[in-house]
């Protein structure tokens, strides 16, 4: 009943650290998207430096985040840069995975034709491969901010924005008055924020899937 | 190989001493090869499979580079021109069709025209003839999209798509192949009656010699050695094989299937002007028929003979005539 009344309490508080973390989410996932499908598209003549990347990228993966937001500390010092810079190392993986598979799904009959009618490598890119591949990118996009969400959460040991914020406080202090609550409405933001932005990719893949593509 | 070879006028493809070796394989994909083909010709490019004719085919429109000799289009060296210029003027059409599942029919027709600076209207139109053209109602197809057509259906578009932009040259790589046996008979029919409206020029390459006698004004045969062993009319071929290869590869039934080849007035040609005296009854057929067509109406009708009107009167000959002069291995028109 007490962690009712606490979220009812400070739910302007929640709110608050919920667009925040939401905001920072987006914000990461946009810059890995940029990098993720900008590497394989720039890697896609070079299959090898393409592999590299990708193992380069899912190891960073391993890393355990909360170490990964404490090396940031000494580059780029407290809030939320180090944490920007953190959750874009993570989300590169899924993306860059997903625009490679993606890319190579891409029916090799589809491209020949295109070839053959004399569709240039930019032009095919744009008309032919990035919107077939693109299911499978946005898939991979998505799996990236669910696991962002997360992985955000961490980020307030670099006292970085978010509703990792009031699990960090909560747990610091257990024991005291309120802490549990505090604790377990940071946790319940993050997933409730989690479902929202699944809810956002589900409606996002439903208007972008190219019509032809579902009969 | 001559290298300065000449083409004549005529000549709307020439390979000249062309050849193709991937690094690393021991023997020529495509052996040193000069081939002439004509404006509006049919040449149907024919062996087992690995004998190098897709290869070929592809090195027309340099979606495989050759590694020497020229090729010439209406007498231009295409093999160092701009590669997307020159596919725009070359219908291209394969076995797996390639459609973008993503445009409707329409927009899948009109690609190369949109690639030309073709204004949205006009193209909408020309998909709309196109479709027409190849038998596919436009009310009905132009909004489809091409997952919720047929196999026959959509090479119907992908050669639609290929004519799209008018070019003069059609090139097309096993296009019947993944059709069904009774809609891929149908629509070589009707491409044949296409191609007699439209006289591009085309090269196509099939495995199945029985669609390469049907389609092709001639035929090449590649051999083992990824060599052109025979480049010459069906009739030629089904009457003179170069060697025991194109007799083994054209298989059995040969003078059988010549029947279908030669015409009525080809045999009256070989014949001589004397009628067959002491006919019975006859049945009249046009000079142009195929013997084949010309015996078929003469069992039906239980008659001895045809009658063939001609310009300087009615001919008749009878069925023994007819046979015996289709059955002359010598017996091909100039």
């Amino acid at each position: 009943m007490s962690l009712l009344s606490y979220i009812s309490d400070n739910r302007s508080d929640l709110v608050f650290l919920g667009e925040q973390h939401v905001e920072l989410v987006l914000i990461s996932v946009a810059i890995s998207a940029a990098i993720g499908i900008g590497l394989a598209l720039l890697t896609q003549p070079v299959p090898r430096v393409r592999d590299g990347l990708m193992s380069l990228t899912g190891t960073l993966l391993t890393v355990p985040s909360f170490a990964l937001f404490a090396l940031m500390i000494p580059l780029f010092g407290l809030g939320s840069s180090p944490t920007i810079v953190a959750l874009v190392v993570y989300g590169i993986f899924p993306i860059l995975r997903n625009t490679v598979t993606g890319i190579e799904g891409v029916d090799d009959a589809i491209i020949d034709a295109a070839r053959g009618l004399g569709m240039g490598p930019a032009r095919r890119m744009r008309t032919v491969v990035l919107p077939l591949a693109w299911p499978v990118i946005l898939n991979g996009i998505r799996t990236s901010t669910i696991m962002l969400v997360a992985t955000a959460a961490i980020a307030a040991v670099v006292h970085g924005p978010g509703l990792g914020q009031l699990i960090f406080q909560g747990l610091a202090r257990i024991g005291g008055k309120n802490a549990l609550e505090q604790t377990l409405s940071g946790v319940i933001g993050v997933v409730v924020v989690a479902l929202l932005l699944d809810l956002l990719f589900i409606a996002i893949a439903k208007i972008t899937t190219l019509r032809g593509l579902n009969v | 190989m001559s290298d300065k070879h000449t083409p004549g006028d005529d000549a709307m493809i020439v390979l000249d001493g062309v050849s193709k070796h991937y690094p690393g394989q021991e023997g020529p994909a495509v052996a040193e090869l000069s081939m002439e083909i004509k404006r509006g010709e049919f040449v149907v490019l024919v062996g087992p499979s690995g004998c190098g004719k897709t290869t070929t085919l592809r090195m027309i429109n340099r979606l495989v580079e050759p590694t020497g000799g020229r090729i010439l289009i209406d007498g231009e060296d295409v093999t160092h021109s701009d590669v997307d210029r020159l596919r725009h003027g070359i219908g291209y059409v394969i076995q797996q069709i390639g459609l973008l599942p993503h445009l409707t029919i329409a927009d899948n027709i009109a690609l190369v025209p949109k690639m030309l600076g073709v204004k949205k209207a006009e193209r909408r139109k020309r998909a709309e003839e196109l479709l027409e053209m190849v038998g596919l109602a436009p009310a009905t197809y132009a909004r489809r999209y091409p997952r919720q057509l047929s196999g026959g259906q959509q090479q119907r578009v992908g050669v639609a798509r290929a004519l799209a932009a008018d070019p003069p040259v059609m090139l097309m790589d096993e296009p019947f192949g993944a059709v069904d046996p009774i809609a891929r008979e149908k629509l070589q029919m009707e491409f044949l009656r296409l191609q007699d409206r439209l006289r591009k020029t085309i090269v196509m390459v099939t495995h199945d010699i029985d669609e390469a006698l049907r389609l092709g004004d001639r035929i090449a045969i590649f051999g083992p050695g990824c060599r052109l062993v025979q480049f010459d009319t069906p009739l030629e071929i089904l009457s003179n094989p170069a060697d025991d290869f194109v007799r083994d590869f054209v298989g059995g039934g040969a003078p059988v299937r010549r029947l279908s080849l030669l015409k009525v007035s080809d045999v009256l040609a070989s014949f001589g002007p004397a009628d067959d005296a002491a006919l019975g009854r006859t049945v009249p057929v046009e000079a142009g028929e195929s013997v084949h067509r010309a015996l078929e109406l003469v069992l039906a009708a239980r008659a001895e003979g045809v009658e063939v009107a001609l310009a300087g009167g009615v001919r008749r000959i009878g069925l023994q005539t007819l046979l015996t002069a289709a059955s002359q291995p010598t017996t091909v028109p100039a």
